[in-house]
């Protein structure tokens, strides 16, 4: 997972503000309300829950489909700001807001974390993470947000520690040191919880870590188990094609005797875990994404498929054992790795068949269904931006070769209809070179073998993509003046919000693309979008913070929308 | 719109730095006295970088609130000789591992000195241009403030930033491959606008 891009974002916002004030001060003198125990039944009925957000990907399923239509089509043209909360960090943010019961938890760039009411934006607590010396992160200093069970609230941080919260008033009740910062393990996703259970993955892809997923005791913070993303045998089978059948022009015997000579990498291989994992409870398996291998741009130093990179994979709940993968891209030299969330939701096989299948979006510009019970591919779709000269090798002085290392689709969950099996993903095209510089391993500094340098003469753009997950045709494309990062949220409204660097949020009609409202921020809305419903209103919810990796204008809201009485 | 926000940089930068309250950067207005265990070797590092921050001696950098675990793995690269400086180099490798974090927890918390340079539209243009190219602020940061691992730019002296961008493009500093794949196709004007365009944030 890795990086951005020549445009900044502008604009302001200031007569929001000013006009805000007045909503705010009356706002805060109601009473806020106080943390709601989150049980497992809780959890698992997410997906139904009209009034909470539970989940960083809304469910267990990871469709980011909100059940609310109370904001729809017809009237979201009247949606305006209710609350606008302004954090003490004025940094990236790619947090998206939990609710529960009317209690919002939200993070921001370097771990602070914030209870808010969500029906005024009215603080409770804050928690400022007292940050480590040590901390190695690439792309921003960002967290993605928190994991909500029974009376905790769960952070991972920069400086790779784990974190339990009292969610009542924030304090701290345990941290685990998940990995060592100084070997460039780092976390910035939110965890999941379940089962009395938080699993989290890790960073670290560019500083040649070994990558896993852990999943920790919920209640006392005890490791449960450990499954490495990267196994003891990376070979795999040698292959020579990525998933779509294209070929990457490896050079195996090169690699074989590379491979004789210096022995499995599997130490320093990389493969972090970005993302949430989607949670199958009906097999008690968990499906997640595996990012790139380290170092980045060259292979020469990795020989094999190097597993499990690029990859889906398919471990057990209870034990972490290994279940099935399916690998996107072997030997990865191009950083268009995994990072967006995977989705589980049924889908048709090619014979018409139905089986529960995942979707991922890839840094490829495709979204790939894959069936669950063995990981196998079905399809992938259509390209959602321009590819040219894949698989292209990076050289010495720099080969173009377009998605540009951030995708395609980069860590941005997609949502989902499925009453409409659509996928919506944002996209960028971010025209780069791709330039290769062999270098050993430098002991936990960054690592990329080389450099991405994105062209400065060549236009960049973004692009909100329908995709139809059970035929693989491109359904809409609405095109967006820079490349797009931050998440995607449906909602039974018939609408898809997401957010641009250039301030504006905007909900687009689910059917066809058609923007119907818009709201400019005034900083870069980079987030995943959230909902919930408090005393009988829902609210859409979003971060506008701008982004690190993109450079997109920083900021520090949390903006929550109603519609207008 | 670019150069109307990145004119606006000043004053981002400050309330980036207030507000975000890096544990690394410095916070604090005045200068202070080392612990006793390092204050001879504190002596030493100001002939050089200069004893309130401001270095004395051309081509030495600003080491004042620079982020302590940049600092701490420098002086273990000149040591092991990852990094060569023939006035570094012996100084580090008399230094013990916990006289290492010592110092460079102690300069770490020392306030920034006020530099600046002055930097021309032009220059800025073409640092812009290259900063796009090289991402710089995914490692360095909004306002290149740098973090933990990654050195604070933003007012760092400009024959400092020269000598080492030169360094890297030539091969002479190799402790940073990811910077010197960065600017190996860089110019002498490109290098030159860059340094006075980081030391003029």
């Amino acid at each position: 997972m890795t990086y951005w891009s020549k445009k900044r974002a502008g604009g302001a916002a200031a007569c929001v503000f000013a006009m805000l004030a007045g909503t705010i001060s009356v706002a805060s003198a109601q009473e806020a309300r106080t943390h709601t125990p989150v049980t497992q039944d809780m959890l698992n009925k997410a997906e139904s829950d009209g009034n909470n957000f539970l989940h960083t990907n809304a469910n267990y399923n990871q469709t980011r489909y909100f059940p609310n239509q109370q904001i729809n089509k017809d009237n979201v043209k009247n949606l305006r700001p209710a609350w606008i909360f302004q954090t003490d960090v004025v940094e990236t943010m790619e947090t998206t807001p939990i609710v529960v019961n009317g209690v919002m938890y939200v993070t921001t760039a370097f771990d602070h974390v914030y209870a808010l009411d969500a029906r005024t934006g009215e603080q409770i607590w804050q928690y400022k993470h007292p940050m480590g010396q040590i901390t190695t992160f690439c792309c921003g200093p960002n967290n993605r947000g928190v994991a909500v069970f029974g009376d905790k609230v769960y952070l991972g941080t920069l400086d790779g520690q784990l974190v339990a919260l009292n969610a009542q008033n924030g304090s701290v009740a345990w941290k685990k040191d998940v990995a060592d910062p100084a070997l460039g393990y780092s976390e910035t996703m939110a965890p999941t919880a379940v089962d009395g259970k938080i699993l989290i993955g890790t960073n670290g892809g560019e500083y040649g870590i070994r990558g896993f997923v852990k999943a920790y005791d919920a209640e006392k913070g005890d490791l449960l188990w450990t499954f490495n993303t990267i196994p003891e045998k990376t070979v795999g089978v040698w292959a020579t094609h990525d998933a779509t059948g294209r070929d990457l022009h490896r050079d195996i015997k090169a690699e074989k005797a590379a491979l004789a000579k210096s022995g499995d990498p599997y130490k320093t291989l990389g493969g972090g875990v970005w993302q949430n994992p989607a949670v199958d409870l009906d097999t008690r398996r968990i499906y997640f994404v595996v990012g790139n291998p380290s170092p980045d741009l060259d292979g020469s130093l990795r020989p094999g498929d190097n597993l499990y990179t690029d990859s889906l994979v398919s471990v057990d709940l209870d034990t972490g054992k290994y279940v099935c993968h399916f690998q996107y891209i072997p030997h990865d030299v191009w950083d268009l790795d995994s990072v967006s969330p995977p989705i589980i939701t049924q889908v048709k096989t090619d014979t018409g068949e139905t089986v529960k299948g995942i979707l991922h979006g890839g840094k490829t510009g495709h979204v790939y269904v894959n069936k669950a019970d063995d990981c196998s591919l079905i399809r992938f779709s259509e390209a959602m931006v321009p590819q040219e000269n894949m698989w292209t090798l990076p050289t010495a002085k720099g080969a173009r070769m377009l998605p540009g290392a951030n995708g395609g689709v980069e860590w941005s969950p997609m949502a989902i209809d499925a009453d409409h099996s659509l996928a919506y993903a944002i996209n960028l095209n971010q025209p780069m070179t791709y330039q290769v510089e062999s270098t050993p391993y430098p002991e936990g500094k960054l690592w990329l073998g080389g450099a991405f340098k994105v062209i400065p003469t060549e236009e960049q753009w973004g692009n909100v993509t329908a995709v139809d997950y059970n035929t693989g045709k491109i359904r809409w494309q609405a095109k967006t003046e820079q490349p797009m990062i931050g998440g995607v949220l449906a909602t039974a409204g018939g609408l898809v919000f997401t957010g641009e660097g250039n301030g504006l949020f905007k909900a687009y009609n689910a059917e066809n693309g058609d923007v119907l409202w818009s709201f400019r921020a005034g900083a870069g809305v980079n987030a995943p979008p959230a909902s919930y419903t408090v005393d009988g209103e829902q609210y859409i919810v979003v971060a506008a913070g701008g982004n690190t990796q993109l450079d997109y204008k920083r900021g520090n809201a949390i903006v929550a929308f109603k519609l207008a009485q | 719109m670019r150069a109307v926000y990145l004119g606006s940089m000043p004053v981002f930068v400050a309330v980036l730095a207030l507000s975000v309250g890096h544990p690394t950067n410095a916070q604090q207005a005045t200068v202070t006295s080392p612990p006793p265990e390092i204050a001879d070797k504190v002596q030493l590092c100001a002939s050089c970088h200069g004893a309130d921050g401001k270095p004395v001696v051309e081509k030495v950098p600003i080491i004042f609130g620079q982020h302590m675990f940049y600092l701490l793995t420098e002086l273990k690269d000149y040591r092991a000789g990852r990094r060569a400086n023939e006035i570094m180099a012996p100084i580090a490798a008399q230094l013990s591992d916990d006289e290492m974090k010592a110092l460079a927890t102690y300069f770490a918390a020392q306030p920034w000195p006020n530099y600046s340079e002055v930097s021309s539209p032009e220059d800025n243009a073409r640092a812009q241009s290259l900063a796009v190219e090289g991402q710089c602020t995914q490692c360095h940061l909004g306002g290149m403030l740098g973090d933990s691992r990654n050195p604070r730019l933003n007012h760092q002296k400009v024959d400092y930033l020269t000598q080492t961008m030169t360094d890297f493009r030539g091969g002479v500093r190799k402790n940073a491959a990811a910077m010197a794949a960065i600017v190996k196709d860089w110019s002498d004007a490109d290098i030159a606008a860059m340094s006075h365009y980081l030391a003029g944030l």
